[in-house]
């Protein structure tokens, strides 16, 4: 259920731009599905964002199994917005009447959710938190919300191991903690997700104690020894975030669909 | 220096308190090393000298610690790690970031130390524990070993007077464990620090001419210079199994287990190829080797947790698996003591009540299980793993971080179960103790060694492994 999407070290494509400039073509694509009125153009942006996974080398059917979970989930999303809303006109009905009204607020919703969801998760798999903390420091935010970010993508991996592995030993001891019923739904808090839930507080208490045991906190400022370098690949990454923007006003300027 | 006046903390759950009436002095340069069994407050000890509590753990505290004059309970954590720095037993809840350079650099950029001086404390703290090539690598995939120097590094990196270090080997393999043990003796010869060791394993460190403490429910019960191992002996501290579990006689024509032309791996990485097994009903096998050789894995392929690309793992359809994880708390579920033994179908009033009392759970049947210490939780689950009578009983490293009254206790209930034919094995880096209780010994390293342990032993030395030796080895080969 937690997406297998963590950040690893690579050699293309937006694993050569700076985080600074990574985060904002994030910001570009939050732009355009936040305030870009069509469906076209969400499409397009989750076109963009497949076509940046493949050339950043991590394989586009790798990256939507992994995020079959948040598919699975825009589906949902659709189909409920397409059978509640009533407006329009009928196109078909199965005991609900689906409008065309309805299709369209469903697909507005579901993509909306699935850019926000795939961009987000392609700016964690090819951006460095360390490296990330230390852009956000040198563009003036206390170091202190720099690393809270940093150590938030460092649990990703770790609440996935953790969840694997309450799974096995509850498949060991033969304990089902499957979601079938309500009881089926208390029985998983209480048996995976109590489990996952204690073991990460308990590593957050760790990690907690070891940056206070290494000074972290101790002056209003830090050090920054690593510097980043603008490169080609920033530029292009700058030139898709104007190209975002751009077609985020001319879309809601000409109202496209 | 040091000065501990009259300690007493008390955690806010707990009736008994942690640590009781602790004085002592420890001058600049010594080397100290706290033992005593689990539970005895060594833990507690390291986190009050670093500061944490109660500034970050609650608990009551009494007296007076101060650090070269200076009040530990006026102190910020962050402080106090100026002058002296905890490396945690656990490296994995040490480490802060995503990559080994980052790491080590951590401490001097809070220190706001200029970025030519970071830039050179990385690496000489990397060229010190001698792991220099891995300085561009992330550290989720370094192994425990590396994961353990890369913790002491990124100490050194701040400087600190002190280093302090909890149970640093408990993870590691007996290779991984004797490299620390050097790196310690390096600290002490070339740098000149205080050290600080909370260990089980004093063997190795004679040679550092300790200081020893030992503690016992929360008190030092004994102080004294050690650098022979006649000294531990007198101490009753050195490691000496002496088992002799019975034999398993005509239970050895069956096979309970077969593990058949096995091949498996990771990412490309091949672990097991063409690997093959017997064991027959009581069999214990020890399977010991170096962090990442399979040991782990297996267990896994054993109890249907992986799957292999060829091969198969045989055992009757209707045995019963009782397989205890190397972290408890990822075994247990239910808010009670008793409820863990209910989760698998319950089990008799009076077997329960014995079991706890033999497992000196007594009285615990309705506390949250994850409120118990880790050497209590690590009992639970192993009585809660054995209250089935499993035919087929694996064990993940039982033994870290136990005292030798709960190494007895896991040795006994695996000598109970082969009574009745189960087959057990038994993951672990305890050397002399798999060669006392195991019929047979696996090692999983550059390639798979099976056989009666002194045959296995034998195969070690010709390799060089010597640090997979037991320690009476050296008598025999004399």
């Amino acid at each position: 259920m937690i997406p297998k999407v963590s950040y690893h070290a690579g050699t293309l494509g937006l694993h050569r731009a700076t985080p600074v400039a990574n985060l904002l073509l994030l910001s570009g694509f939050l732009i355009v599905v936040l305030a870009a009125p069509g469906i076209l153009v969400k499409l397009g942006a989750f076109g963009l964002v497949m076509i940046l996974t493949a050339l950043s080398g991590e394989g586009v059917g790798t990256f939507l199994r992994n995020i079959r979970f948040v598919l699975l989930f825009a589906f949902v999303l659709f189909l409920a917005q397409a059978l509640s809303v009533r407006d329009g006109t009928v196109l078909f009905s199965f005991g609900l009447p689906v409008t065309d009204q309805g299709l369209l607020a469903g697909a507005q919703m579901a993509l909306r959710f699935l850019v926000i969801l795939s961009s987000s998760l392609l700016f964690v798999l090819v951006t460095d938190p360390d490296r990330l903390a230390h852009a956000i420091v040198r563009l003036g935010i206390p170091y202190r919300y720099g690393f809270i970010l940093v150590l938030a993508l460092r649990f990703v991996p770790f609440f996935r191991r953790e969840y694997r592995t309450v799974r096995e030993a509850q498949h060991v001891r033969g304990v089902d903690a499957s979601i079938r019923s309500l009881a089926g739904l208390r029985r998983a808090i209480r048996y995976t997700f109590l489990p996952v839930l204690v073991s990460g507080l308990t590593r957050v208490d760790s990690v907690a104690i070891s940056m206070k045991g290494r000074c972290f906190g101790l002056y209003p400022k830090r050090t920054v020894t690593r510097k980043e370098h603008w490169h080609q690949m920033d530029w292009v990454t700058a030139a898709l975030f104007v190209l975002l923007l751009g077609i985020t006003v001319l879309a809601r300027r000409y109202a496209w669909l | 220096m040091i000065k501990i006046e009259e300690l007493c903390v008390r955690y806010p759950d707990r009736d008994r308190p942690a640590l009781r009436g602790v004085s002592e002095r420890i001058e600049p340069g010594e080397v100290v090393v706290v033992t005593g069994p689990s539970g005895c407050g060594k833990s507690t000890l390291c986190r009050v000298l670093a500061g944490f509590i109660p500034g970050m753990i609650p608990a009551e505290v009494e007296g007076e610690i101060s650090l070269d004059g200076v009040s530990v309970w006026e102190a910020d954590p962050a402080r106090i790690a100026t002058h002296l720095g905890l490396v945690q037993q656990d490296p994995d809840a040490q480490i802060c970031t995503l990559n080994v350079w980052e790491e080590v650099a951590f401490g001097p950029e809070n220190l706001c130390l200029a970025p030519d001086e970071v830039t050179a404390r990385v690496e000489q703290s990397l060229d010190f524990v001698g792991i220099t090539h891995l300085v561009e690598r992330e550290t989720t995939t370094l192994s425990g070993g590396e994961k353990q120097r890369l913790a002491i590094a990124s100490i050194l990196a701040m400087r600190p007077e002190v280093i302090l270090l909890d149970e640093p080997t408990a993870n590691l393999d007996p290779e991984g464990a004797k490299n620390v043990f050097d790196l310690l003796g390096n600290l002490r010869e070339s740098e000149g620090r205080t050290l600080i060791v909370v260990e089980h394993r004093l063997e190795p460190l004679l040679t550092l001419h300790p200081r020893l403490l030992i503690l016992d429910e929360g008190a030092i019960v004994t102080r004294r210079t050690t650098r022979r191992h006649m000294d531990l002996d007198e101490l009753g501290l050195r490691a000496h199994w002496d088992l002799h579990p019975p034999s398993i006689g005509k239970s050895r024509e069956k096979v309970a287990l077969t593990v058949e032309d096995l091949s498996f791996g990771y990412n490309n990485a091949s672990l097991f190829e063409h690997f093959s097994l017997e064991l027959r009903p009581g069999e214990i096998l020890g399977v010991i080797g170096p962090n990442g050789g399979g040991k782990t894995t297996l267990l896994r392929l054993i109890a249907g947790l992986e799957h292999p690309s060829k091969g198969r793992v045989v055992r009757s359809k209707d045995s019963v698996l009782g397989y205890v994880f190397q972290h408890p708390h990822q075994q247990i579920f239910e808010r009670t003591v008793r409820g863990e033994f209910e989760i698998e179908g319950g089990i008799a009033q009076e077997r329960l009540r014995h079991t706890l009392s033999e497992a000196k759970l007594a009285g615990l049947e309705e506390v949250p299980p994850l409120s118990l210490s880790l050497g209590e939780q690590r009992r639970l689950t192993l009585a809660t793993a054995l209250s089935r009578d499993p035919d087929l009983i694996l064990l993940d490293e039982p033994f870290i971080g136990q005292d030798r009254w709960n190494v007895m206790w896991i040795v006994s209930q695996i000598l109970t179960a082969r009574q009745r034919g189960a087959v057990t094995l038994l993951v672990s880096h305890d050397i002399p103790l798999v060669a006392a209780l195991c019929d047979r010994l696996l090692y999983l390293g550059e390639e798979a060694i099976e056989g009666e342990p002194n045959a296995v032993f034998s195969h070690l030395e010709a390799m060089g492994k010597e640090a997979f030796l037991p320690t009476y080895w050296e008598g025999m080969r004399a």
